[in-house]
């Protein structure tokens, strides 16, 4: 497997960044998007690509990831497991998504002018007044933001504790939050480990957590409380299975 | 009934560990808020909210809120505003 997939990711990466900038003239003339927009289609395409390289050795299982099962604006709360957790997002049905990370991504140089360009969010090294601002702008602009409200990728493979951040930004603006419960790409490539091992990967995306169920000045609190439950009962169910 | 500082500081513990899901050997008073036991800047909002619950009183808009740096200071603080209401009451 290791033979197969990290050629091949490299690859992809080499070739993704060669042809990226034709393929950006190309769509930015057909779409008429602005530059951001456009990016992040590339970086979709590229988690679509990664997906396909990936599938034999995963046997990928997806749910609730239908193009109809739910639209931006809206805020994505994935459980964190893998460094690829991210190509995973190429599963997501539309393609205008803001990932608000951590500032380590963006120091992958190969990486960091294709998620500058998306207009990604470095939520270390901003301050929460201006991710806020930047989440709030970019919901009223129709896209979706994706939150790993762990902030790191679990080492035991358990839920870890949930920050604040994305409730808070759902309950401030009404936007809905979907919890996206992985399991199995925390066998496939864990922290810590540098070889890949094939597992069997799920992704399922919950019902949509609508904020005006969480009113008053714990609101963000108690939603949180309420997704990482239901995230908790479905990634037992998902292990069961 | 009047509250003991050690229950104070138990109840305070208690809360946190709850809602951070901080590990009870992390709960010791000089451990920094935002180093030892990772509670951001949005967590610090949460805590506030946490303690004002778990005591009945408000403390959203105390100043001295934004000095505290370590675990202990926040016992501190609380203590001080515990016996601050009950003088006053």
């Amino acid at each position: 497997m290791n033979l197969t997939v990290f050629p091949l990711l490299v690859l992809m990466t080499a070739v993704g960044i060669v042809i990226a900038f034709p393929l950006f003239i190309i769509l930015k003339i057909i779409t008429r998007l602005e530059t951001m927009r456009v990016i992040r289609i590339l970086v979709w395409i590229y988690g679509r690509a990664w997906l396909t390289i990936i599938r034999p050795f995963t046997g990928l299982q997806k749910e609730g990831l239908g193009k109809n099962d739910f639209k931006p604006p809206c805020i994505i709360v994935p459980n964190h497991l893998s460094f690829f957790d991210t190509f995973f997002m190429g599963a997501l049905p539309f393609t205008n998504i803001c990932f608000a990370i951590r500032s380590w991504p963006f120091k992958m140089f190969w990486y960091r002018p294709f998620m500058l360009s998306a207009r990604y969010l470095d939520v270390e090294k901003m301050t929460w007044e201006e991710t806020f601002e930047a989440c709030k702008k970019e919901l009223q602009s129709g896209g979706a933001l994706l939150f790993f409200p762990e902030a790191h990728r679990s080492r035991d493979g358990k839920l870890g504790r949930f920050h604040s951040g994305a409730f808070n930004v759902s309950v401030a603006t009404g936007v809905p939050v979907i919890p996206l419960c992985i399991t199995g790409t925390g066998d496939l490539y864990p922290p810590g480990r540098r070889y890949f091992k094939p597992a069997k990967i799920h992704l399922a995306a919950l019902p949509a957590v609508d904020p005006a169920g969480f009113p008053g000045p714990e609101g963000h609190m108690n939603m949180r409380h309420f997704v990482k439950d239901i995230m908790a009962g479905k990634i037992e169910r998902m292990k069961a299975e | 009934m009047r509250m003991t500082n050690d229950e104070i500081i138990r109840i305070i513990n208690n809360a946190l560990m709850k809602e951070f899901e901080l590990d009870k050997e992390k709960m010791v008073p000089e451990a920094l808020l935002h180093d030892n036991l990772e509670l951001d800047s949005l967590d610090r909002v949460d805590m506030v909210i946490v303690l004002e619950n778990s005591f009945k009183f408000k403390i959203r808009e105390e100043k001295e809120i934004r000095d505290i740096r370590t675990l202990g200071d926040i016992h501190d603080f609380v203590i001080k505003k515990i016996r601050e209401v009950e003088r006053a009451s």
